[in-house]
């Protein structure tokens, strides 16, 4: 099916130079307030409990969600993976269930860039033997973006209800190592949280003073009076 | 307090058999063993704890992870020793293990034993190790019994190889009197990376410090604190009598060598003998008189603290009971001491008038039979210093020879 080389101010069409993944391309002046707005999933993610696999120093994979102003700003850490494995897996949970339109991702120079990407949806506790033998819930090429103005659409109809998502990046292009300094993710937060079991409070012994939940009168039995 | 869930991996081959830690090198590592997972389902109730045997039949996972401790403590028992080790399947199973634990949030950890040669290259460990690294698991090393050479060189490299950010740990416990679990509970694999640790891992910490390098007195104030304390204290009356006679001695010294040269020096010396004899008297004394003396004692005792040569009353003291009935007798003491008082302040008195040659011979004169101007007379003179000595020496031993009647 031929593509055609179409893009444009308001949405993006698929182009020939990117197989069969949609690719976007910003060719209008990107205003800040609007495109970092439309950025803004970031504050959904629950930063405290991003993990990544195969980090070279452990907890620098929260460096990589900024704000879209920031993409750019090598000063900061970024995400780099151990020395001579170019393999990624990066965890992001979210405050809410979101709705994820697209996804950027800007990598390093000289090679460093991730290649691939693989993304899969709400499983946790998933490692590199996992994601290798797990089919995607969906799957891209990536090509070198260190301007970050490329974006990476999803299947919309599968990105819905996310709790949290993993992205597994297998190869690069070629460097020793590969480095992510930004990822950017585009969509909608519902306001539905998932039931968890925050904090959990241990009790040697009941201590009915403590769980005052019934009401004082009655104690949750009807009386007929 | 990490939530952690931990894979141990015990080495039960033929070389566990031998004794070099007592009593067998199979049974310090099951006591090793049964303190760790005491200790990590201590720290954190929703730890996990598993266990698997490297040798035997065969790689067993005897319990998966679980925060049983009953179980796993009831699967270490009745283990069979033989076979030979696997560490590279013992670890890839330990991590298989770890991957299905049943919350994911924990961290994980495998703690291995390693005593039996290992015969695996040191390649193949470190590939092993990156694996690990890769999938972020902690790996701690317990070395012990063989001391194949090459053996330490591979574990390192297996630590380095999995070490992300000093999470993973290496111990080398060499053959001898102290236990593996001794030794463990110092370091960072007891007591959590980093953390004070647990309660019991600091705990167990201070008595196996107590038992080993032996508290003071060797009781643990931990476990008998009043005994403890007696002792102290006891210990520190001793210390403090003894000091204050050493002093007081230093003191009188002193004081003498202003005055007199050698002489009063020896003088002083039996000063001291005396007052320590009188000293260690008054003790034999507490100690002789029986409760009803009780009062009599403390006086003894704070008079002998305090003030050695005032022990001459604290003999007094403790003598005016038992003679109290032989008058005389109390009144040869009495004397004698009163004497010995006046010897101990006027010291300085009787030798100066010692020295004065003619206060002597004007006191020879007045003796009768005694000429001043004969050889003998002034021999003795001479030694008359000494003679005032054993004078003292004299009398004090009048009142000893008095109390034993």
């Amino acid at each position: 099916m031929p593509f055609s080389v179409f893009v444009s101010d308001d949405h993006c069409f698929s182009s020939e130079i990117f197989d069969s993944e949609m690719a976007c391309l910003h060719d209008h002046s990107c205003e800040d307030h609007d495109c970092s707005a439309d950025w803004s999933l970031y504050k959904h993610i629950d930063i405290s409990k991003v993990t990544a696999l195969n980090e070279a120093v452990p907890g620098s994979v929260k460096s990589v969600f900024k704000a879209w102003e920031q993409r750019l700003s090598s000063s900061e850490e970024h995400l780099e993976s151990n020395e001579g494995d170019p393999e990624l897996l990066v965890f992001i949970p979210f405050t809410s269930d979101v709705k994820i339109k697209s996804i950027s991702i800007v990598g390093g120079a000289d090679g460093t860039s991730p290649s691939k990407m693989r993304a899969f949806i709400n499983r946790d506790g998933i490692d590199f033997s996992d994601a290798e033998s797990m089919q995607a819930i969906q799957e891209w090429d990536l090509a070198e973006n260190l301007q970050g103005v490329l974006e990476y659409q999803t299947r919309y109809s599968k990105f819905q209800s996310v709790a949290n998502i993993t992205l597994h990046f297998p190869e690069n292009f070629g460097g020793d190592t590969t480095q992510i300094q930004y990822i950017g993710l585009k969509g909608e937060a519902t306001q539905l949280k998932r039931d968890v079991v925050a904090t959990i409070v241990y009790e040697l012994m009941p201590n009915p003073s403590d769980h005052k939940a019934r009401a004082e009168g009655g104690g949750g039995l009807s009386h007929v009076e | 307090m990490v939530l952690e869930a931990t894979m141990i991996c015990i080495d039960n081959s033929e070389w566990m058999r031998n004794g070099d830690y007592s009593p067998s090198r199979f049974k310090a590592q099951a006591d090793a063993v049964n303190l760790i997972c005491g200790a990590k389902t201590q720290s954190n109730p929703e730890n996990t704890v598993g266990v698997l045997t490297m040798a035997g039949k065969g790689l067993r996972v005897l319990v998966t992870p679980t925060s049983d401790l009953s179980k796993i403590l009831a699967c270490m028992h009745g283990l069979e020793i033989g076979g030979d080790m696997n560490l590279a399947a013992g670890i890839q199973v330990a991590q298989l293990a770890l991957k299905h634990r049943q919350n994911k949030k924990q961290q994980q950890r495998i703690i291995v034993f390693s005593g039996s040669p290992i015969k695996h290259e040191k390649k193949l460990l470190e590939m092993i190790g990156k694996k690990l690294k890769k999938n972020s698991v902690a790996l701690d090393i317990v070395n012990f019994g063989e001391e194949d050479d090459g053996k330490t060189e591979k574990l390192e490299a297996l630590l380095t190889a999995v070490n992300n950010n000093d999470t993973s740990h290496i111990v080398h416990v060499p053959a001898g009197p102290s236990a593996i679990s001794d030794v463990l509970i110092s370091t960072p694999i007891f007591t959590g990376d980093g953390e004070g640790g647990s309660g019991f891992a600091a705990a167990a910490a201070a008595a196996a410090a107590g038992g080993l390098s032996g508290f003071e007195f060797g009781v643990d104030p931990n476990l008998d604190p009043e005994l403890a304390l007696a002792l102290r204290v006891s210990m520190e009356e001793e210390r403090a009598r003894q000091e204050a006679a050493a002093k007081k001695a230093a003191d009188e010294a002193a004081k003498q060598e202003k005055v007199e040269g050698q002489p009063s020096g020896s003088q002083d010396a039996a000063m001291t003998e005396n007052v320590n004899t009188a000293t260690s008297e008054a003790d034999n004394k507490a100690n002789d008189l029986m409760d009803d003396e009780n009062a009599l004692l403390q006086q003894a005792l704070a008079m002998s603290m305090d003030d050695p040569a005032s022990s001459h009353e604290v003999r007094d003291t403790d003598m005016s009971d038992s003679v109290a009935d032989d008058p005389e007798l109390a009144l040869a003491l009495q004397l004698s001491v009163q004497d010995s008082t006046k010897d101990v302040s006027g010291q300085s008195d009787m030798s100066k008038l010692l020295a004065d040659q003619s206060f002597v011979s004007s006191i020879l004169s007045s003796l009768p039979g005694v000429d001043p101007n004969d050889q003998s007379v002034k021999d003795l003179l001479a030694s008359m210093q000494s003679q005032s000595e054993s004078q003292q020496k004299e009398e004090e031993k009048e009142p000893k020879e008095e109390e034993k009647k």
